[in-house]
Formats: structure tokens, sequence, C-alpha cells
């Protein structure tokens, strides 16, 4: 039974660990962009935009593709991210004004609802 | 002064007047707040109670940050062969002080009661992101009992996403040493309530070993998923590690030297909406040790449990937020090693071990929670032996208590506790429990607590 239990735990952990430093290296080729939305922007909006993430659910995130979000100015959106909006916090002191200029354009590529 | 329990009574009455009276609008500003720039209260209820924002940053590493750092992408062109850096500008720590008041109705034999600890710990935090995928929660606490610094409770993790069959999937690996101290949730034993405690007041001998009898004792390493944001997996190996004392390990002088290696594992499954956050779960772990000894006889215990946490918020009354946490831990053990050396009477034992409570949040400036436990077991007055106090004069192993506690938060960063354990059963009995004629209600307590995080 102990033997068991060792041995399926030491394979998930092992397991666990495998995957994390296999998957970075290869698989996964992203843009610049694409990897500044998901350091930054998943947590609350989910790889999709769409909010819909379990931190986005509990804070109202914004859908990224709606309406609401792809109406404002890329100026607007631009000082959302700089300077945060809501519970949302501000990425200005963090990224530069050309990766945030990149997100924009990131978000308005997004498909529209 | 002798503090009869009319004064205490006025004391606590006075102060919940007091919380009542004052509350006001609040921020913090812990280490893991200065490095993403959100207010305590996006990750906490109230510490350390997680929010599902809370849960998702510390499953990603305690990485997610909005502050400036210093920094070195790759070089875009493939011309070096340099690695890229993501520094924060400021080291990530932060400090709690603790100082604290304990009351016990029936004082411990030949002591003061009406104890002030000034202060009761303070803990030192290294608690932020170390690199892009790596982060910290690692502690360090002063206590005035030992009247020295020692390590505390640590996970150090990487963790990264990526998606899996077209959903999003979390994944990473953990050091720690504290069997549930990695948990996502606030019903298992590291994180569960009551989330402050008196140090000194007596407490029930019997305790299932994942319930704290390994904290800060082992080192771990392991690793877990979570998929689709529902399904949680997770599992680490334990060693015996004994702070203070000699390299390699010898084991003497300490009850718990795991044999081989020691299996935690988790499962859950949780689901969040705007308004509410689901979860149900089981974990456990498997021990074999040998006490005081690395070689020899051993002890085998096998923890199963269960727990569930449901946390609503309430938009009808401003957000406020109510929560209900439970655990059932079902403990196995065959003590061969302590039977052979005269300390059980019988080698196979239970332990069922069943904690419950449930929180009203008043926004993020108030809490109050009602929680109950109840242990039952296999009696043996080996095991649990006749002793002042916290001994036990059958043998029996039951107890149960309630707790109730009152937390004022003036500022996110500020705790200032009123709590009451009552003691309905203390190791086997309601009535000279432990042969000298004490009662359980003797132990009930009164708990002061003014916390600082900053």
């Amino acid at each position: 039974m102990s033997r068991i239990f060792v041995h399926f735990v030491a394979a998930v952990a092992i397991s666990a660990c495998l995957i994390a430093l296999a998957l970075p290296a290869g698989v996964y080729a992203q843009s610049d962009v694409a990897k500044i939305y998901k350091a930054n922007c998943v947590l609350c909006h989910a790889a999709d935009g769409s909010g819909n993430s379990t931190s986005g659910k509990a804070l109202g995130a914004k859908d990224l593709a709606s309406s609401e979000v792809q109406k404002k100015s890329d100026v607007e959106l631009t000082e959302v991210i700089d300077k945060g909006k809501g519970k949302m916090r501000g990425f200005g002191a963090k990224l530069k004004p050309d990766d945030i200029k990149q997100l924009v354009a990131f978000i308005r590529a997004m498909p529209k609802k | 002064m002798k503090l009869t329990r009319p004064f205490l009574c006025l004391m606590a009455v006075g102060t919940v007047t007091l919380i009542l009276s004052t509350c006001r609008d609040s921020r913090a500003v812990p280490s893991y707040s200065r490095q993403t720039g959100m207010p305590c209260a996006t990750c906490h209820f109230a510490p350390p109670e997680l929010t599902p924002f809370g849960r998702k940053f510390k499953l990603d590493g305690y990485v997610f940050r909005t502050k400036p750092e210093v920094t070195e992408d790759k070089d875009k062109d493939k011309k070096t062969h340099d690695s890229t850096l993501h520094l924060l500008e400021a080291l990530p720590l932060s400090v709690v002080f603790d100082t604290s008041f304990t009351s016990t109705s029936s004082p411990q034999p030949a002591t003061q009661n009406g104890n002030f600890q000034f202060p009761q710990d303070i803990s030192l935090f290294l608690a932020g992101a170390w690199a892009d995928h790596v982060g910290s929660f690692a502690q360090v606490t002063y206590t005035a009992q030992g009247n020295h610094f020692s390590w505390d409770n640590t996970d150090v993790r990487y963790a990264n996403n990526h998606d899996l069959f077209g959903k999003p999937f979390a994944y990473g690996i953990t050091f720690n040493n504290n069997p549930t101290v990695e948990d996502l949730w606030n019903s298992t034993p590291a994180w569960g309530f009551p989330f402050t405690a008196s140090n000194v007041s007596p407490t029930p001998t019997a305790k299932a070993i994942i319930n704290g009898a390994l904290a800060q004792d082992v080192a771990g390493f392991g690793g877990y998923t979570m998929w689709n944001e529902h399904f949680y997996i997770g599992g680490t190996i334990y060693r015996s590690q004994h702070l203070g004392g000699p390299q390699p390990n010898p084991g003497t002088a300490f009850g718990f030297n795991i044999r081989g290696l020691a299996p935690y594992w988790r499962v859950a499954w949780q689901t969040v909406t705007k308004n509410n956050s689901l979860e149900f779960g089981a974990y456990g772990m498997h021990v074999k040790s040998s006490p005081n000894a690395i070689t020899g006889p051993t002890n085998g215990y096998t923890d199963w449990a269960f727990d569930f946490q449901y946390d609503r918020t309430i938009p009808q009354f401003k957000n406020d937020v109510l929560s209900f946490r439970g655990t059932y831990i079902r403990e196995n053990s065959s003590l061969g090693a302590a039977f052979g050396a005269g300390g059980a009477s019988l080698i196979g034992h239970r332990l069922n071990t069943v904690q419950g409570n449930v929180e009203y949040h008043y926004g993020t400036k108030l809490s109050g929670t009602a929680g109950l436990f109840n242990i039952t077991g296999t009696p043996d007055p080996l095991l649990y032996p006749q002793a002042p106090v916290f001994g036990s004069a059958n043998g029996d192993p039951r107890s149960n208590a309630y707790t109730l506690n009152v937390s004022w938060w003036p500022q996110q960063n500020i705790d200032l506790a009123v709590q009451y354990t009552g003691y309905l059963r203390f190791n086997g009995a309601q009535t000279n429990y432990d042969g000298t004629g004490r009662k359980a209600a003797g132990n009930n307590a009164v708990f002061l607590l003014a916390r600082f995080v900053f």
C-alpha cells in the first residue's frame, strides 16, 4: 500500500517537473506581444480575452472583445493599460510604451462579439 | 491584578464596541501588494483567506506584478546567447508583528494567568517574485517563548501556464516544509481556521499527523496542476529535516523521523462564478517514522481527508462575503515502534478529526467566525498518558470545542482580534480529565491579538 502511494505521488511530482522543463522551450513558440499578454493580462482577462478566468469572474474583468471595450479609442485603451481603471492596476510602471501599443493592437485583433 | 471573568467579558465587549464604532476605509502594503499594486483585499477576503484571484496568484507562483523591474530581454535577432532578466526593483520583504493577551478560565498550575506577550511573535517574509516563473512565500519567525528566530512556513515554487486539450493548464513545482502549506484553499490544516491563535493556552493532545505535526520539520518537493481552472491535482514527497538538529540527521531527540519518503497527495474540484466560489476535495498523507532514530521499528500513519469550501458574495449586502469551510480527517496508525517501547498499549489506532467553520465578512473591515472541532479515536492510556493539564486520566483522545472570533481590520494590514475558545470535552472528559481535578472548561480561553502587517 505504502509503496503504491510513494510511487503514485513520485510519478505525479516527476511528471509535473518534466512537463515544466519541457514545455517552455519548444512547443509553444509565441510572439512577443502574446508573451506580454500572457504574462500580464491572462490572469484576469483569460487567454481569449473573455474575462472568464476564475480571477476575472470574481473581479468582474471586462471581455476585451466586447463592444464596450472595442469602441474605446486607442488612446483610451492605452490610458487604461498605463494607469489602470477600477480594480485593474496600471502597468505603465512595468511595461514600455511600445509594449502597451502592441497590446492595444493585440486587443484590437481579437475576434469581435 | 486578578482578571475575573466579568472583567474579561467587559474587555471583550468594550473591544467589540470600539470595533463597531470606528470602522473606516483602508489599504495595505505587504510585499505581494507592493509587487502587484493591488490592495490586500484583492487576494484575501481577510488574510490569510484567499479569494479566487489570490488562489490564482499562488497557483502561478507568486509572480504576477505590475511594478517596475530591472529587465533585459533576449536578443530577438539571436545574435547572442544571453539570458533574460526580470528582477523586481525592490526586495519583496514584509513583516508581521503580533502582540497578544491570553487568559484561561483556570490558570495552569504554578503559572501566571492573564498572559501578555509583547511580541507574541514577529515574522519576516521573503514573499514575491524571484524571476519570471519563480516566486516564494518564505517566513522566519521570532517567538517570545523560544526567544529566537526560526524558519517558519515556506513555499518556493516554479509555475507556468499553457493550454491542454484547448483549456487552460497551470502547472508547477513546489519546495515546501509543511504538508498542506502549498494548498490553495483555507479548509486544509496549514491555512485553516483559527487563522490566529494563542500559543500558551492548552490544546488537546491527540492530533492527526497531517494536522500540523510535521510543520517546519520536513522538506518536501512536489508538483501540481490545475486544468481548465476546475481540476487540481498535486503531490509532494517529504523527508525529515529537523531545524536545529545535527546534519546529516541522526534522528535522536526527534519524535518523527520519516523512513524513506512520505507522500502527500491532493485532488480538488472548484468552480467560480461572479458571486460564488465552491471547492470539494480530498487530501492525505502516508508516513512511516522511527521515533528518536533513523533505523529500527517504525510507526505508520495514513491520513485520508476530505474538505470543502464555499464563499458566497452577497451583492445585496454591499458584496459582503459568507464563507463555509470544513474538513474531515481519518487517521489510521500502526504504532509498532511505540508499542515495542511501551508507549502504546496496542498497535492499531484510529483518529477522527472534524473541523468546520462559518464566517461572515463585513466588507474588508470586519469578520466574525464561528468554528468547531471534534476529535475521537482509539483510547490508549499509554499513548495518551495521565499528566497535569496536558494529559488524560482515562487515555481517551476525545476532545471537542468551539471557537468564536471577531477580527476588525481598521486598515487592511492591521488585524485586531478577539477570540474565545470553549471546550466541551478535553482529552477524554468534561471533568477531572487529567486526574488532578481540572475541568475541560478550565481551558476555555480568551485571546486578544493585535497584528500589524507591513
